[in-house]
């Protein structure tokens, strides 16, 4: 007569909504991919109830704008039917979002946090400004179009060779993340749609590494990541004008491609999202070696890069396409070249 | 009929182990189960007879009804009280109380309970949890050693 006969595995008894409560109590993807495994009727009710995507959106809002998963490079990769259960389209289909994203999110949880912007560059200057709260943007093409953000850190630029040593921090920065639109119609549009802006963090007037670290990891989606530089704190005696310098930025976070990439379908900004069986799902630290490959592929993808350049104060893509001579000359910072070597 | 409800004074609970509870009406007002039974009735006491649960059990659901019930208490004092359940429950207590709050129809109870389990199971060997929850495995072995090397990853 008392419960206490019954079956303690509670998917038998409780109500699905309080069933599917206690599952989604489980934050961690590995504590969902150990429960598929538990019984049939446990991994039928993980795959049945999309409880990995839920989670994938939970932990990464912006994956809402997923229109549809694709697997790339199926063939030769040996399926798992689940054995007793029918094989519809349906079921094919919440079988696909499970391994799609148990994958995506099992990435995403990575400790590995590496550098994320493609290339390597160094020191960039503002225009000089009279009014302090001109800001600046610089735009970034990340090494992988979809990365999961964690922090940035920029280090301002310090003029050894000036007098006092004056120190071209900004007052503020703030971050966004996005993806290039496709279509470029009119040059008056905006290249680039923003689908995240970061809280704005004080900037020190020191010359070290600073460490912005986002409120959460930021899943971007299309690779773009902007720097907004906000006011100007440091005036250049020789002009009078005030002047941000940066001597470094770098985004630490988790590159998932070649495991994943996206297609994002305009103007809609919703995305395919691509898996590709074959690449291993653990991301990993590129070498300096791949990540040259990797600035090269994403010049042939640039077609637009020089009208990048004009639109932006700069958008860097590897060392060879940073600063040139004729950039230099329009800015009125009166810098010798040699100043690199005293960047640390 | 709303006349008859409120001439209610006391409610008595009986637990499968025959401990008797009286509690107010608003106190059992979460317990739906219980609460569909007062409302088919119409005498000035009830007596009420819960075989699905056991006197221990049932002393801390009024307890954790109580506490949440009241309205002197502050929400902070209503966290603090929830943590320290927690923390009292063994892990026999929680599916016990699980299935009590199921019965018994706690919404509340019930969503908290949910979450005391799903606590239970994070950072969980499949082993334990099949232990926990008395499930067998119905793999196949070869299905069973699939299963595992595609989620090795998460059998730390």
């Amino acid at each position: 007569m008392s419960m206490m006969d019954h079956c303690k595995d509670f998917l038998s008894w409780l109500d699905h909504d309080t069933s599917l409560n206690i599952f989604k109590g489980m934050d961690d993807p590995a504590d969902l991919a150990r429960v598929s495994c538990v019984s049939r009727s446990w991994r039928h009710f993980v795959i049945a109830n999309g409880l990995s995507k839920q989670l994938c959106l939970r932990m990464f809002p912006p994956l809402s704008r997923v229109a549809c998963v694709v697997e790339l490079n199926q063939h030769g990769v040996k399926e798992h039917p689940e054995v007793g259960l029918s094989n519809s389209m349906e079921w094919l289909a919440l079988q696909k979002d499970n391994r799609v994203y148990g994958c995506l999110a099992r990435c995403c949880m990575s400790p590995v946090a590496m550098d994320c912007i493609a290339g390597r560059f160094s020191y960039w200057s503002s225009n000089g400004q009279i009014n302090p709260n001109v800001p600046e943007t610089l735009t970034y093409q990340l090494g992988s179009q979809i990365c999961v953000i964690k922090e940035i850190n920029i280090q301002p630029f310090q003029a050894h060779f000036q007098m006092g040593s004056p120190i071209y921090s900004a007052q503020s920065v703030r971050f966004k993340m996005g993806h290039q639109k496709a279509s470029l119609d009119s040059l008056a549009d905006e290249m680039f749609v923003w689908t995240y802006t970061s809280p704005e963090f004080p900037m020190a007037q020191e010359n070290r590494l600073q460490t912005f670290q986002l409120p959460e990891p930021v899943l971007c989606i299309g690779g773009i990541l902007q720097v907004e530089l906000l006011g100007r704190v440091q005036r250049q005696e020789m002009d009078g004008l005030l002047y941000i310098c940066i001597s470094y930025v770098q985004a630490l976070g988790i590159q998932l491609s070649p495991a994943f990439s996206v297609e994002i379908l305009d103007p809609s900004g919703m995305f395919v999202l691509k898996r590709d069986q074959r690449a291993k799902c653990e991301p990993h630290a590129t070498s300096d070696d791949e990540s040259g490959m990797l600035n090269e592929n994403l010049l042939r993808e640039f077609r637009d890069f020089r009208r990048l350049l004009m639109w932006e104060h700069v958008m860097r893509i590897g060392a060879e396409n940073g600063w040139d001579e004729e950039d230099y000359a329009n800015g009125d910072f009166d810098f010798d070249f040699g100043f690199d070597e005293d960047v640390a | 009929m709303a006349a008859e409800k409120s001439s209610i004074k006391i409610i008595t609970l009986i637990a499968a182990d025959g401990s008797v509870f009286e509690v107010e009406p608003n106190i059992v007002k979460e317990m739906k189960t219980v609460q569909s039974y007062i409302d088919e009735l119409d005498q000035n006491t009830v007596s009420i007879p819960l075989p699905n649960v056991f006197g221990n059990d049932l002393a801390m659901i009024i307890e954790y009804c109580k506490k949440h019930a009241s309205e002197e208490e502050t929400k902070e004092a209503k966290e603090e009280f929830d943590f320290e359940f927690v923390k009292r429950m063994k892990s026999d207590d929680k599916l016990r109380l699980l299935q009590a709050a199921s019965y018994l129809n706690m919404e509340s109870f019930l969503q908290f309970m949910a979450k005391a389990i799903a606590a239970e199971i994070e950072n969980q060997s499949v082993e334990f949890v099949r232990d926990y929850f008395q499930i067998e495995s119905d793999f196949t072995p070869e299905e069973e050693a699939e299963l595992r090397k595609e989620n090795e990853w998460a059998f730390k």
